[in-house]
């Protein structure tokens, strides 16, 4: 383990962590497809909010690949996964008095989905 | 993990208030204790999300009675004790120590 003498906090820090993964990954999702956000409880860290839990929603947008933080959580490395903006209705996921106008975007990475 | 930090549709915590012109830290220790995080985390030994995953596993009552900071305080002891930088008996000394001496 190298040591970490306090003239080298300065350039650590500045190089932090990087998220973003350049590599090339086909996408299993599109703009406009249907997915549905599994039904998962994992023990470890997770970005999938237990509300959107098995609900339904649709890719608004592809952000690109990036470190998928389930996994980085886990201690599991740098896998490389596309994170989508999907768009959920807030009756889907808050019920009939929810307001029909409204809706949740929720960034989740390809393993928290599966085509609807 | 289905713990305390996923408020999501959790009622009864009360209105969102946020501070006019509130500070980034409220004290002292806050500081240090994001600096040490960021120290500690400049080794390399653990990534952003392990970093987050260590504070989730507050047992959800202390993690809803407590503050941010105390969140960070909480999950880099966890981190620096399972990666072998100090044993739990150091830190526990430690405070112990300080808490005699204040």
């Amino acid at each position: 383990m190298p040591l970490l003498t306090a003239d080298r906090v300065a350039a650590a820090l500045r190089r932090g962590d990087g998220f973003r993964m350049d590599v090339d990954l086909p996408p299993r999702f599109t703009p406009g497809d249907r997915v549905r956000a599994r039904n998962i409880h994992p023990l470890g860290h997770t970005r999938l909010p237990r509300y959107a839990r098995g609900r339904t929603g649709v890719i608004d947008r592809d952000h690109g690949v990036f470190v998928f933080a389930d996994a980085s959580g886990a201690g599991l490395g740098k896998i490389p996964q596309h994170v989508y903006s999907v768009r959920f209705a807030a009756r889907e996921l808050w019920g009939p008095e929810a307001s029909a106008r409204d809706s949740i975007y929720i960034d989740l990475w390809d393993d928290h989905l599966d085509p609807a | 993990m289905n713990g305390a930090h996923d408020l999501g549709g959790m009622h009864g915590l009360g209105p969102i208030d946020p501070e006019p012109d509130e500070p980034v830290f409220h004290a002292a220790w806050e500081r240090r204790v994001f600096a040490l995080n960021l120290a500690m985390g400049a080794w390399g030994q653990w990534s952003i999300d392990m970093g987050r995953y260590a504070r989730e596993q507050m047992p959800p009552a202390e993690y809803l009675a407590t503050s941010y900071y105390e969140h960070w305080l909480f999950g880099l002891e966890r981190l620096v004790v399972e990666h072998g930088f100090l044993t739990r008996e150091e830190i526990e000394a430690r405070v112990a120590a300080l808490r005699c001496r204040s």
